[in-house]
């Protein structure tokens, strides 16, 4: 007991940060994974077509080719080519770049948000005056907003809004706040009772310098592992919206609103059109989902062997 | 008595809630990127008619004014007009929402028929063939696009093997439409005895509701497996396998008490049906408020989305609503 003011497990982070140690014990975790290494196999690829896709494709991804239109996939058209004479393979992977920019910055920003009104409200839920309205009020709103149908939420505000990369990004970074708030706060709620909070507060830290110098870098885990299955989240999101006409305008390759050209021609026999931009919408959403399971198991020690 | 004394306090909680909610929807008139009343008011809108926008709004006065003025409106049932199909946003709704609550209910009630059992099933015979399959099913479903899943239904099912309709609403365009009772067509069509229009109805149905039973079934079915999971697992359970009971009492009384959390997780599946409904709507021209709402968004009415979005968020609350209200009926532990 005499020990108990700086247990040294209690100084060690959530997150897994330090060392070599901890590379190579994440190396032999992923090994015994399939699935983990699936996911990590496709968001690598995503990130690589994002930057490169355009440039790697055959053909320019917003080039209509005249007299080309709706050709099934063959040697020269990998995919096919739609309506308009596009080719669907080379816009197939130009898309991550738009997809992904979208996903990833309203995702960052969420988690931005949500941790910051996380620790806020987790830090200060109990607690006396300002704070405590502070924590109630940042619950309240998170309530609020989640009463909203996600889709039909961001649906409205794209449309007041109107369309548009920006409209879409700021929207879905909106909405998403509230769950990397919660599952901040969950954690700030067990990182503010450990011996070492109290020490900082000993040592002489104001209440606002713990919360954020202390107990946050030590509750940021849950929300880390929420990034990745929050932008697969957001890729869909994303689409859906451009798929009805609320996202990216139309020639810009984009999943979505590939998906929402060759609609039509599903019904008339031309599959390959929707086909393809929707099982790379799914495969990268499913890839990005794994890769969010295998590392909350990760940073579940009962889980890691 | 203890019912009520409940179910009257979480009405009494509901009202706060509803306020919330409507400010929010409010404000979003806020967003629009220039003058409400000229937005609002549509694409050929006479001078007169924007200043008629202008006055309903209450756009001279200060803002809480106009949300008093607002929310005034709302519950006289006053939503403003649609530009678009220049009818009462109200009268759009009335027309539109019963289509809407025809595929959101059937689909909520299948699943929970289909999911329950299915979860049960998995839970009891953990690791066998049906539960992995299962486990790849439910990690699929949560990736895939709904609106996307829907059209591949309609290749396979219309286009290539021509066994149902294709995309066109919720009736054959050459049969009349049964009298209006419910609104729902399917239902009317069975009330009024009119067979062929009830084959048609049903026949249109099946794709759109396949297609949001798949992708929304999973939240159900892995909710279910992992509570009855849980409980047979617990010290009571293992009472009763002591005491000689059979399997299917056992499994009877898991279920029981596994019965609360499977509540819960249906609504929130209603809560993502009423976005997969609207992407489903779209995809097979359904007619519904869904529909309706996509419309809007495109053709930059905005009252109508405003008045959408404010009967999502209610219909939301409502279904949690009574959600809690089950759960206190089948969870005695519950206290006021």
């Amino acid at each position: 007991m005499t020990t108990q003011l700086l247990p040294d497990t209690d100084m060690r982070p959530a997150w897994p940060t330090r060392g070599r140690g901890e590379f190579r014990s994440f190396l032999a975790f992923a090994r015994g994974r399939p699935g983990f290494l699936l996911g990590l196999v496709i968001v690598a690829i995503t990130i690589f077509l994002a930057f490169f896709g355009p440039m790697v494709a055959p053909y320019p991804p917003e080039r209509a080719i005249p007299g080309a239109g709706l050709l099934p996939p063959s040697a020269e058209h990998a995919m096919g080519t739609d309506v308009s004479g596009m080719d669907v393979f080379s816009r197939v992977i130009s898309a991550p770049r738009i997809d992904l920019t979208i996903a990833l910055s309203a995702t960052v920003i969420a988690f931005v948000g949500g941790v910051f009104l996380g620790v806020v409200s987790g830090f200060y839920a109990g607690s006396r005056g300002i704070g405590r309205v502070a924590s109630e009020a940042i619950m309240r709103g998170a309530d609020i907003v989640q009463a909203f149908p996600v889709f039909i939420f961001a649906l409205a505000l794209v449309g007041f809004r109107g369309p548009g990369t920006e409209n879409v990004i700021a929207a879905l970074a909106f909405l998403n706040i509230p769950y990397f708030l919660r599952v901040t706060r969950g954690a700030v709620f067990q990182v503010r009772e450990r011996p070492f909070v109290e020490a900082a507060r000993c040592a002489g830290n104001t209440e606002r310098g713990v919360a954020f110098a202390h107990v946050m870098p030590n509750a940021l885990g849950p929300a880390l592992a929420n990034i990745s299955p929050g932008i697969g989240f957001a890729i869909l999101l994303s689409a859906a919206l451009s798929f009805v006409g609320a996202g990216v305008p139309k020639p810009t390759p984009e999943w979505g609103s590939m998906i929402s050209i060759g609609a039509p021609n599903m019904m008339t026999g031309q599959w390959w059109t929707a086909l393809f931009p929707g099982l790379a919408l799914g495969v990268t959403v499913l890839g990005y989902a794994l890769v969010g399971d295998g590392i909350q198991d990760f940073m579940d020690p009962t889980k890691r062997r | 008595m203890r019912f009520l004394r409940y179910a009257a306090r979480r009405l009494l909680f509901l009202i706060p809630q509803l306020l919330a909610i409507s400010v929010i929807v409010f404000f979003l008139v806020r967003l629009l990127p220039g003058d409400p009343a000229y937005l609002m008011a549509g694409q050929f809108a006479t001078k007169e008619r924007i200043e008629e926008v202008r006055a309903t709004m209450g756009l001279d006065k200060p803002l809480h004014e106009q949300y008093a003025l607002y929310l005034r409106n709302v519950l006289r049932g006053d939503f403003g007009m649609s530009w678009r199909t220049s009818q009462p946003v109200i009268t759009d709704i009335k027309q539109r929402l019963p289509a809407t609550i025809e595929l959101v209910l059937l689909t909520g009630l299948i699943s929970l028929v289909l999911g329950v059992p299915i979860g049960a099933y998995t839970a009891v015979k953990r690791g066998g063939v049906v539960d992995r399959a299962l486990f790849v099913y439910s990690m699929l479903a949560g990736s895939i696009p709904d609106f996307w899943l829907g059209l591949i239904l309609i290749f396979v099912f219309f286009s290539l093997l021509g066994w149902l309709p294709g995309p066109i609403g919720q009736l054959d365009p050459i049969i009349e439409p049964p009298p209006r009772i419910t609104g729902m067509i399917a239902l009317d069509a069975l009330i009024s005895g009119r067979w062929d229009a009830f084959r048609s109805a049903f026949e249109h149905l099946v794709l759109p509701v396949a297609t949001l039973i798949l992708v929304y079934m999973t939240l159900i079915i892995k909710n279910t497996r992992s509570a009855v999971d849980e409980t047979l697992k617990s010290d009571f359970v293992d009472h009763a396998r002591a005491l000689g009971l059979s399997r299917l009492t056992l499994l009877r009384y898991a279920l029981r008490n596994a019965l609360p959390p499977v509540v819960t997780v249906v609504g929130i599946v209603f809560w993502f049906l009423l976005g997969g409904a609207v992407l489903v709507e779209k995809v097979f021209a359904w007619g519904g408020l869904g529909q309706y709402a996509v419309e809007s968004v495109v053709s930059s009415d905005y009252a109508p989305l405003q008045a959408f979005v404010l009967l999502a968020a209610v219909f939301t609350l409502v279904v949690f609503l009574l959600v809690d209200l089950a759960y206190f009926v089948i969870d005695p532990r519950i206290k006021t």
